[in-house]
Parts: structure tokens; C-alpha cells; sequence
């Protein structure tokens, strides 16, 4: 999880990949367009810069065994594409492979 | 919290299993609008745009093409129509002042969900239940409704990782087959705004894959995509004996 954070903070989709599991899904809405596909993660954060104040708050953290799940608050964005006001909520589902926990899938919400 | 949701059905699916493998066999006859599909059923598009939704109506969707292009398998409808699972929800005490188009009776019976986050829980458990229909018939064509069309899996069962496409479920349910006396329980829901997030542990799955009597503790996120909330992943680790 810290390096998807450490990504959004840099603005530099390559430190975040290795969190994601290469078939991981991703699913929103931005604005009133549905997002789908990590490509479209990548390319957003890419495409919005460095974003250094967020303040990530995990709500929580549930784990079953092989699996879990993350519920995480994200406000203080900045950069090209997100406004100061906005806040993300997010769920990610995440999958404990022989290479350690990956990130399947980030759900989010879009509150702007 | 047993009256939230669609009872089970299981006497009544196992034998709609068994129809499944002599219809599919037959020439299909196909209705291929939403006009069609409401002229069949004798009822109006809007009940059968809320069955689907709601109830799992099996309608399916051209791929690559706008979401409103839908065509049914009259087949399935009737399959869908002999075993409908109807929300075993108590009658409203008052006459609801809703529109002239409830003739559908278990909607006419339903109250309405006294606040927003209520309703929007009704909505995401009988999209589970539909999932859950699926899995007790071991038909996979039952509970395709209940997911995105881009709804993704992970998870490893018996050391096998079924990551990618929900296809891989949707094959293994009908490999798997019936699996009649599947408990599920919500053990969380949690809905924030437009994606929600759903922990159910289920016992009792058995079938040709799952083995007698499995446990799977399973996590679903949700999207409300048109209104409608639909699964786009489901996780799972299945406990092995």
C-alpha cells in the first residue's frame, strides 16, 4: 500500500506498479465518466504530477486469510487533473501471492 | 435481517439445473429488445428493466455496443419465470402511493426502504443473492446478471490461483454444478456512495469442483453503474480441510 501512496505522491505511475498484480482490475467513476482499467490509473497519475500534501487514512484493514481488504481515505490532492478539494475513497482488494501482498483491485469514489 | 433479502430456493433450483441441459440442446428462440422482452412477459419496461436489475432476469447485452442493446433467450426467461426467487419481504401496512405500474405483486408488497442507505442495501444483497442463485443451480447463466462485464476474480482454491476474467468462475459454477444446501452470510456491507463492499462467508458449497461440504470466505466490490449495482471483483479464500 505504501508504494501506491508513495506513486501518488511522486506522481510517478512506475513506483506503484510493482504493488499491483499484473491481471489487477480497477473500477470508478471520474465525474460522470466510467473509468476502468489500471491503464487509465497509470496514465491519470502520470498525467496529474506530483501531488506531495495527501493525506492517506486507512480506515481499515480486514484480512481473511489469503486475502484483504483496505478501505482508505485520501484528501489533500493537487496537481494537474485533481483539484485541492478533492477526496478519494477507495477500496482495495488484495491477493497474498508467492510474491508477497498485491493489490487485485482498487475500487474508488470520487467526492469533488 | 433474513427478511432483507431473497430466501433460498434450493429444492426448487437443483431441479432447474437439470432443465438447464435438454434447453440448451433446443433451437434458441431470442427476443431481442426491451419491447420484446415486456410483450413476452406481459408486463411493462419498466418491470422487466427492474427485474433484471433486481431479480436477476437474465437479459443479455451485444457486446460493443450501447448498453440499451439487449436481446433474452426466451428459453432462460421461461426458466428464470418457473423459478423466481420473490423477495420474502413483509406486505406494506399502507397502500403505496407508488405509479400504476406495480403490477408486480412482490413489488406492490415491498415496502419502500425507509431511507436511501436501506434501499441501496436491498439492492446490494439481492445482487448477491443472484450470485448465490447461480452458484446453488450450478448455472452459471443465473447469476451472469450480478456482474460487470468487466468484473474480475482472485484467489487460490486448492492451490490453484484463479486470477483474470470472471469467466474462470463463470466456468467453474458450471463445471462445479448444483451445490443445493450453500449457507450463505453477509458477515459486512459497507457502501460508500457508488461502490460498496461486501464480506459474505459461505459453507456447505458442494459439487464435482468444490468436494462435499467447502468453506469460502469471499469479498465482493461493488460498483452502481446505471443505477444498478453490479460485482466487479470477487475475491475469495477458500478454506481447505
Amino acid at each position: 500500500m505504501q508504494l501506491y501512496i508513495d506513486g501518488c505522491k511522486q506522481g510517478n505511475s512506475q513506483v506503484m506498479r510493482p504493488a499491483f498484480h499484473e491481471r489487477a482490475g480497477f473500477f470508478g467513476y471520474a465525474g460522470q465518466e466510467l473509468a476502468v482499467g489500471t491503464s487509465f490509473l497509470f496514465d491519470w497519475i502520470d498525467k496529474n504530477g506530483p501531488s506531495p500534501h495527501i493525506r492517506p487514512r486507512f480506515v481499515s484493514v480486514d484480512i481473511l486469510d489469503s486475502i484483504a481488504a483496505v478501505r482508505l481515505e485520501v484528501d489533500g490532492w493537487s496537481g494537474t487533473l485533481a483539484g485541492p478539494t478533492v477526496r478519494m475513497s477507495d477500496i482495495f482488494t488484495l491477493l497474498k501471492t508467492p510474491n508477497g501482498w498485491q493489490i487485485i483491485q482498487k475500487a474508488f469514489h470520487w467526492h469533488s | 435481517m433474513n427478511g432483507l433479502h431473497c430466501p433460498p430456493r434450493p429444492a426448487l433450483v437443483s431441479s432447474l439445473a437439470t432443465a438447464t441441459m435438454s434447453d440448451r440442446k433446443a433451437q434458441r428462440e431470442t427476443l431481442e429488445s426491451w419491447k420484446q422482452i415486456a410483450a413476452y412477459l406481459k408486463r411493462s419496461e419498466r418491470t422487466v428493466r427492474r427485474w433484471e436489475s433486481r431479480e436477476g432476469l437474465p437479459v443479455h447485452r451485444h457486446g460493443h455496443q450501447s448498453q440499451d442493446t439487449v436481446f433474452a433467450h426466451v428459453d432462460e426467461i421461461d426458466r428464470w419465470m418457473n423459478h423466481r426467487t420473490r423477495p420474502a419481504r413483509p406486505a406494506a401496512a399502507s397502500t403505496s402511493s407508488a405509479s400504476q405500474d406495480t403490477d408486480d405483486q412482490a413489488v406492490a408488497n415491498r415496502p419502500e426502504a425507509p431511507n436511501r442507505y436501506l434501499a441501496e442495501h436491498d439492492a446490494i444483497t439481492c445482487t448477491i443473492d443472484c450470485y448465490i442463485a447461480g452458484g446453488r443451480a450450478g448455472d452459471s447463466v443465473l447469476m451472469r446478471p450480478a456482474f460487470h462485464p468487466e468484473a474480475t476474480m482472485a484467489g487460490y482454491c486448492q492451490g490453484v490461483e484463479y486470477s483474470g476474467s470472471i469467466q474462470h468462475l463463470f466456468d467453474w459454477i458450471d463445471a462445479n454444478g448444483p451445490a443445493p444446501d450453500i449457507q450463505p452470510r453477509f458477515a459486512r456491507i459497507e457502501i460508500f456512495e457508488t461502490i460498496a463492499i461486501v464480506h459474505l462467508e459461505v459453507q456447505g458449497w458442494s459439487g464435482k469442483m468444490a468436494g462435499a461440504d467447502s468453506r469460502i470466505s469471499e469479498v465482493f466490490t461493488l460498483l452502481k453503474r446505471a443505477g444498478e449495482w453490479k460485482i466487479t471483483q470477487k475475491t475469495f479464500h477458500w478454506h481447505d480441510v
